[in-house]
């Protein structure tokens, strides 16, 4: 009963902080110059024209009455049509684009949870022997490093100097499409390789600390056996929250990675709205990215207690 | 027995004085950087190009390459549009700095305010107070500081805010935590039954506890900073051209990388070393304000 109405708290908190960023976005629209009626009426237009156009679009209105409106069309997907190019309803051009972010994401997210778990293992099996050291040697600089770093120097070898690698996405590609998304992918995977790493050893070690462990090795389980069944079985679940949280991270956070390799993504789409002034295509983008952030912690938050039985039987 | 931390007392206290070495070593080059360079240059040279702070055009304005080679009067080259690397980065890092420091300035203001609040001041506003705190920590900072980037604007000034407002969250949190833990310590409750104020017992008696803890915490947090500085500013949505920055300086190098990856290198050796040597230096202080640590 408790993990419920702790569940149904998380659930209002993040229903609440949706409504914050709305109003935020909306904001966005309010205190930049010129609104919708003015881009629609083009440059050349009178300001009777433009003021009749308010009246017709309702832009005349005080502004609570309009932010109902705008949320009510935002959970419709409603966003209105972008300000530029051909006036493509805004939703239809969001939605173009999350599959790249969505494909990117999830490639990176795989790739992290399967390097990042393997050496954890290992460098928690070689605790401070030289194998250990290396490993953590080299996450630190996995998370440090900033994406937009790490993007040029590998572009610079992989695509230039050793020309294996396409440089960037285009819209003329000569090879498969997932050819040009290696290394996007190989970026936007370096950092949370190197938290899961981390996070991994450090639960394998406390587990392996634990008295099972040294009871299994006492009856004599062989090490393969030891590490993967009766270690890494109990020390993961800390590792797939993280899992959780970093996916959302780089569902939200992979604007570097798609301006810099040009990908058709969300976060390059929100980049560019931001720059144009694009109003409405940057109030989909970020609303849309924060209700998936909220939404996936929601997701880490129920599927903990179905997988660890201690915390469901305890209260969260 | 078992080692929990990755480094020895030792290693920390090295990392400490290298990473302040170098800290202090950019600060001279971020304040005096400039002013060497301008002193240097001719007056032909600032004829071609007045806004010659900004730019820092090169000596020679008739060669046919707007490359200068590393090595001559501009000491590492220069780039695409004949300004030099070196005035360049020092520009950028006195960019990265005053972002950093007013961040850590303002978020340090705020974030003390909000933890001593959300522990001592009354239920209904403590409450309140720090969901909001918790709702704030757990958003993505870059996302956050996109979004208000995408309201206020683009520039300095719209970046110090919007990550002042991303950093100030994980202070209150430390903060309380402190706070929460040092008032039921027997000094604080005897001040307080010899009548001593909330404020009094704040300002004098809690606060000097923790301030080697928040120094250590504010210099990692800096490098978090100057790191979301330099993203904005590569993506295009932080300091605008022709101020130069770490992050435009990168960004800007992407043209010409093939042939000119001294361009790339620099910049994005100086960002990763100040991040580096912003980590040791919190590790090491860290370890310096922890008792238990030190004595290890």
């Amino acid at each position: 009963m408790q993990l419920a109405r702790a569940l149904s708290t998380r659930f209002l908190l993040g229903l609440l902080s949706l409504l914050f960023i709305s109003f935020v976005t909306f904001l966005a629209d309010e205190i930049q110059p010129g609104d919708a009626a003015t881009v629609l009426a083009g440059e050349k237009a009178s300001a009777e024209t433009i003021a009749r156009l308010r009246e017709n679009l309702g832009l005349n209105r005080p502004w609570p009455i309009r932010y109902v409106e705008f949320v009510s069309k935002a959970v419709r997907g409603d966003f209105g049509t972008s300000y530029y190019g051909v006036k493509e309803p805004v939703g239809q051009l969001v939605g173009r684009n999350v599959t790249m972010t969505i494909t990117i994401a999830s490639s990176a997210i795989l790739l992290a949870s399967a390097i990042g778990i393997f050496l954890g293992t290992l460098a928690a099996v070689w605790q401070n022997k030289p194998p250990d050291q290396g490993i953590l040697f080299i996450s630190t600089f996995g998370v440090t490093l900033p994406n937009f770093v790490l993007a040029p120097i590998l572009a610079y070898f992989f695509a230039l100097q050793w020309d294996v690698l396409p440089l960037t996405w285009s819209v003329d590609r000569v090879a498969p499409d997932y050819y040009y998304l290696i290394l996007p992918v190989v970026v936007l995977a370096m950092r949370p390789t190197a938290l899961l790493t981390r996070l991994t050893r450090a639960s394998m070690v406390e587990t392996l600390r634990q008295e099972f462990i040294r009871t299994a090795i006492a009856k004599g389980v062989p090490p393969f056996r030891l590490y993967v069944k009766h270690a890494l079985r109990n020390a993961i679940l800390p590792v797939i929250t993280a899992i959780g949280t970093s996916f959302g991270f780089l569902l939200t956070g992979s604007f570097v990675v798609e301006t810099y390799f040009l990908l058709p993504g969300l976060g390059s789409t929100t980049i560019d709205a931001i720059r144009k002034g694009d109003v409405p295509v940057v109030q989909a983008c970020v609303m849309l990215t924060g209700a998936i952030f909220i939404v996936l912690n929601l997701f880490v938050d129920l599927i903990l207690p179905i997988l660890d039985p201690r915390i469901r039987e305890s209260q969260v | 027995m078992i080692k929990l931390k990755g480094k020895s007392p030792r290693k920390k206290r090295l990392g400490l004085i290298f990473g302040a070495g170098y800290l202090v070593l950019l600060l001279l080059f971020a304040i005096f950087g400039p002013m060497i360079r301008n002193a240097q240059l001719s007056d032909v040279a600032k004829k071609v190009d007045p806004d010659i702070r900004v730019y820092n055009a090169v000596l020679d304005p008739v060669s046919s390459s707007p490359f200068a080679p590393a090595g001559g009067a501009a000491t590492l080259g220069t780039d695409e549009l004949r300004r030099d690397i070196v005035a360049r980065l020092a520009e950028g890092a006195r960019v990265s700095l005053t972002v950093g420091l007013s961040v850590q300035l303002i978020a340090l203001l705020v974030g003390v305010t909000v933890g001593v609040l959300g522990v001592l001041a009354p239920k209904w506003i403590r409450n309140p107070l720090m969901r909001f705190t918790d709702g704030m920590f757990a958003f993505p900072d870059i996302l956050l500081a996109i979004l208000i980037v995408s309201v206020v604007g683009l520039g300095m000034g719209p970046v110090i805010f919007a990550l002042s407002v991303t950093a100030w969250p994980s202070i209150a949190r430390l903060v309380a935590s402190q706070v929460a833990t040092l008032k039921d310590r027997e000094y604080v409750v005897a001040a307080k039954a010899a009548g001593a104020s909330n404020f009094y017992l704040v300002t004098r008696h809690i606060l000097p506890q923790i301030t080697g803890i928040l120094l250590a915490y504010s210099m990692i947090d800096l490098a978090g900073t100057i790191l979301a500085e330099s993203t904005l500013s590569f993506l295009g949505i932080g300091v605008q051209e022709p101020q130069p920055s770490w992050g435009g300086m990168i960004n800007g190098a992407r043209l010409n990388m093939n042939s000119y990856p001294v361009l790339l290198i620099w910049p994005c050796a100086v960002l990763s070393l100040t991040i580096f040597a912003l980590n040791f230096v919190g590790d090491g202080l860290r370890a310096l304000s922890d008792p238990r640590d030190r004595s290890a």
